[in-house]
């Protein structure tokens, strides 16, 4: 009879406990738990048909209420259309503003990359009725100004309206979140291909067509997905530019349901679930594309250049066209954000004396200020550091050949991109209440960074992925003959070269903890209230101008955290 | 002089609480029961993230008893969904609710979520039924236990801006179906819930379906679900009449010189009054029962009524709070029959089956 360990060592390699498979069963027993347990949460509470608090009752009610309800159907085509329609142009200006900031010799790239840094987080509510203040038909500066030209009558624009909405989001969401993701991985790219290129004789455009977008398809699908997916969650600038032309999206029938009293989960969630459908089939498409025979590494062993492509004449062009971009795209509303913070009542400049200091003096004297801002920075503190170290791991795994349950990690790290964000903050405090996590984190501002960290895990994930699915395996293979091991080889050489793309998602989610709402709505308490919810607070107490001071402030913090970043050599970009 | 500086004593426990030791042997209770408050070390608060609860209501009872306040500010569908769960688990976290009667009743009232509050009441200011209008408190729920009505004022109907609209053209309920305003009304969105719902469910039950299909339907009602944009509006004149705007939000308006009046009743449909802005609520299984005892006990005095009222511009039930403050039209005037929008068989039923059906009709319209 054979022992136990005789057993273990005749066992074939398959099974055999190797530290990556130690490493890959606890990620996945920790994304079960974390984001597959709060799911089930969710989905089984959505055929609960019993009251809150009575025993349990099972059966489709929800579900067939949910799907039958006048508007669901034409609500969700509504969303899909604008997603649709929003995400096709904003990818293409993604992709053309990464190359030309990373792979060409445009001036000024960093420049228009630290722009589109800031106005990724200026918050989109303020954003929305500064759009309004411009385009609306009746009062707006810019159709005011096109109706004093003779030869226009009524007005031009009309944010009101299905284009209106399409033109907003571009200015709110629209390429900067994009442009964000795809300049590091774009960064990354080695020229070694574009020169062999240019030198078989292809033209600037054929090298892009042919050579840059194919190689960095994964991190180009990855955030074509993303945006998608939130496209059809996209819910705020409908919310307001949408419902007084009676355009109504899906987003917005979940968030009806949410508002019912008593509340109505069951059917909230049984939309939702539409949202996990559709991942599914994106991620279908999308592993299927990356498992063929294509190859995407574009950083090896064998020599390293990053030179970059000449535009000659056409670059000054080309830094005019994004200036003018991001001018009026974003500068234009953000001027209006701005003069907003110190107006008497926001947008009404025939009041007289309409300027005034006061929100910003009753912003900073608000005695919760100081305590929210003190929490605010150590959530996105410790939201950036434990998504960068957590996620780089889990990303590792993911692209690893070794890795057998690569699928399945991936599906739960996609998990929290297709919860709206309110459920996604109740299953996190169910999750939080019903382990004994509830005694170390709940109500603390660890608990709501640990929520955040968990609510990133798509974006980060993907980006460390696509990070390293750039990286020659060759690195780690003479690491490894020449003594190293698994953590040594982790640490000294892929931590480092993906060292661009953890400041970037670092940053990003330092500012996402900052500005995130629906997150921490329920899990905060009154020591842990962040800058977010004190906004959030102000907004729906009609205090429009110390929210938009506040939102300027938050904005301020991600911006000086960027110069910081950059002073202690966290290079957004890598260097060049 | 014994009896002085006992007296004196039991005044500095209960933190200067003087204003209602009316009896002595209420001092002493009252005075045990700050002082059991004091140990508990705070209260906690939900309730809606208005200025005046943390700016003026909050500061003034801390400084009064010596006991801090954590106020849990946000949506009651919010509020209520984290207490659901914390609750399942075991956790009760919340001493008091200031909540909307939806809420009260619907939810912290029908889960069983809160205890009586006629047992804890015991200062004699707040007990004394002569303090009250309606000649005692007034409880909202059946057994007249558990939910305090604290507020009856006159609801505005709608708020119109003179420069484009004058008063003459607004008479009766049927001006607002006058072809001039179509697409001149601005509502909160009466197909979700919240107060454009509850409007449109009163129109439903008392004028009738034909009604709200010409209003919201043929008159090309400008629906909004931001309560900001709909003043904007109104003060624009882009839309000078508004069903849901909040007098709040209005308030700052008139005082920038926008001439904006504030309609409080038309012929053909009663005059409307509601407790808003909240009902006091005691959750059960309190954390800090004592402490929330003493806040349910002041927060029904003059001082914080009026506090309260003072900042947030509505008409208390009690007789000895100043009311100079508010516009007349908000004070329900004596002999005339309001439609009460806070009416318990309204809230539990008649409101939730009108939002419904108006649902419906206003759905199949769109």
């Amino acid at each position: 009879m054979k022992s136990s360990a005789e057993t273990i060592l005749n066992l074939p390699s398959r099974f055999r406990l190797r530290p990556i498979r130690i490493a890959e069963i606890s990620v996945l027993i920790f994304l079960t738990i974390a984001m597959g347990l709060p799911l089930l949460y969710l989905l089984s509470g959505s055929f609960n048909l019993a009251a809150p608090g009575k025993a349990a009752v099972y059966g489709l009610d929800n579900w067939v209420r949910a799907f039958t309800d006048a508007g669901t159907v034409s609500a969700l085509w509504m969303s899909f259309l604008l997603s649709v329609v929003r995400l096709i142009p904003a990818m293409i200006l993604s992709v053309v503003f990464a190359w030309l900031i990373a792979r060409t010799d445009m001036p000024g790239g960093k420049f228009i990359e630290s722009i589109c840094w800031v106005a990724y987080f200026v918050p989109d509510f303020p954003l929305v009725l500064a759009w309004i203040l411009l385009l609306d038909p009746n009062f707006g500066f810019l159709n005011t100004i096109a109706k004093s030209l003779p030869f226009i009558d009524a007005a031009l624009f009309n944010p009101y309206s299905f284009w209106g909405i399409v033109w907003v989001h571009t200015s709110t969401g629209g390429i900067w979140f994009k442009v964000m993701l795809l300049v590091p991985v774009f960064r990354r790219l080695g020229a070694t291909l574009e020169e062999a290129a240019r030198v078989a004789g292809a033209t600037t455009t054929t090298m892009l067509w042919r050579i840059t977008l194919p190689v960095l398809a994964p991190m180009i699908l990855a955030v074509s997905v993303l945006s998608f997916i939130r496209g059809l969650q996209s819910f705020n600038t409908e919310l307001l530019l949408g419902t007084p032309a009676g355009i109504y999206v899906y987003s917005t029938k979940i968030y009806d349901y949410l508002q019912r009293e008593p509340r109505a989960y069951g059917e909230a969630t049984a939309l939702g679930s539409v949202f996990l459908v559709v991942l599914a089939v994106l991620l279908f498409f999308y592993w299927r594309y990356l498992s063929g025979n294509k190859k995407f590494t574009v950083v090896t062993g064998q020599g390293y250049s990053t030179l970059r492509v000449k535009l000659g004449g056409w670059r000054y062009v080309a830094l005019a066209s994004c200036l003018l971009y991001v001018a009026v795209m974003m500068l234009l509303p953000l001027a209006f954000l701005v003069l907003g913070s110190f107006m008497r009542r926001y947008g009404f400049f025939s009041i007289s004396a309409p300027f005034t200091f006061s929100h910003w003096h009753n912003l900073l004297a608000d005695p919760i200020f100081l305590i929210a801002l003190k929490n605010s920075l150590i959530i996105a503190g410790a939201t950036a550091a434990g998504g960068i170290l957590l996620y780089s791991a889990i990303a590792y795994l993911l692209v690893s050949r070794r890795a057998r349950l690569a699928p399945l990690l991936e599906s739960l790290c996609w998990v929290p991109h297709v919860l709206p964000g309110i459920l996604l903050s109740l299953s996190v405090l169910w999750l939080l209440l019903a382990t004994p996590l509830r005694f170390f984190l709940y109500g603390t501002v660890w608990g709501i960074a640990f929520a955040l960290i968990l609510a990133d895990s798509p974006v980060t994930t993907q980006a460390f992925k696509a990070g390293l699915l750039q990286l020659g395996g060759d690195l780690e293979e003479s690491a490894r003959v020449s003594g190293a091991g698994w953590a040594y080889t982790y640490r000294r050489i892929l931590l480092p070269l993906l060292a661009p793309i953890a400041a970037a998602v670092g940053l990003m989610n330092f500012g996402s903890a900052l500005t995130s709402i629906s997150t921490p709505v329920l899990l905060y308490s009154h020591e842990s209230r962040p800058l977010a919810i004190l906004l959030l607070e102000y907004s729906f107490t009609g205090e429009l101008e110390r929210a938009a001071a506040l939102g300027l402030l938050i904005t301020l913090i991600i911006g000086a955290m960027m110069l910081i970043g950059r002073k202690l050599g966290l290079q957004l970009s890598g260097g060049d | 002089m014994k009896q002085i500086f006992v007296l004196m004593l039991v005044f500095q426990v209960a933190g200067g609480a003087m204003a209602w030791a009316q009896t002595k042997a209420s001092d002493k209770e009252w005075a045990a029961i700050v002082e059991a408050a004091k140990k508990e070390g705070k209260v906690v608060v939900a309730g809606s993230p208005d200025p005046v609860m943390r700016n003026e209501v909050i500061p003034k009872f801390t400084a009064r008893f010596g006991i801090p306040v954590e106020f849990i500010a946000g949506r009651s569908s919010q509020i209520v969904s984290r207490v659901q769960t914390e609750r399942a688990s075991g956790i009760h976290s919340i001493d008091i609710y200031l909540a909307g009667p939806d809420t009260s009743a619907n939810e912290l009232y029908k889960d069983k979520m809160i205890d009586p509050l006629k047992p804890v009441l015991a200062l004699p200011e707040v007990v004394d039924g002569s303090k009250w209008k309606p000649g005692k408190l007034w409880f909202a729920d059946p057994q007249e236990q558990f939910i305090v009505r604290a507020f009856s004022s006159v609801a505005s109907l709608l708020f119109i801006n003179t420069d484009h609209v004058k008063p003459d053209e607004m008479r009766h309920f049927k001006d607002l179906l006058n072809p001039k305003w179509r697409g001149k009304i601005s509502a909160e969105d009466p197909t979700t819930t919240g107060a454009g719902a509850n409007l449109a469910a009163r129109f439903l039950s008392q004028i009738g379906e034909e009604f709200i299909k010409a209003l919201y339907i043929d008159q090309k009602v400008v629906r909004t679900r931001d309560r900001r944009q709909m003043s904007d509006w109104l003060a624009r004149g882009t839309q000078p009449i508004c069903l849901n705007c909040r007098e709040d939000d209005v308030r700052p308006l008139v005082k920038e010189g926008f001439k904006i009046l504030e309609i409080f009743e038309l012929n053909g449909i009663p005059g409307t009054i509601n407790g808003s802005p909240w009902m006091l609520n005691l959750a059960n299984r309190a954390p800090h029962p004592k402490a929330a005892q003493v806040f349910a006990n002041w927060i029904l005095t003059k001082e914080g009524l009026e506090t309260y009222a003072k900042g947030y511009g509505s008409a208390t039930l009690r007789t000895d709070v100043d009311e100079s403050y508010l516009n007349p039209g908000n004070l329900p005037k004596k002999g005339v029959k309001y439609f009460d929008d806070t009416d318990w068989q309204w809230i539990v039923g008649g409101r939730h089956e009108n939002r419904e059906k108006a649902w419906k009709i206003l759905k199949a319209a769109k």
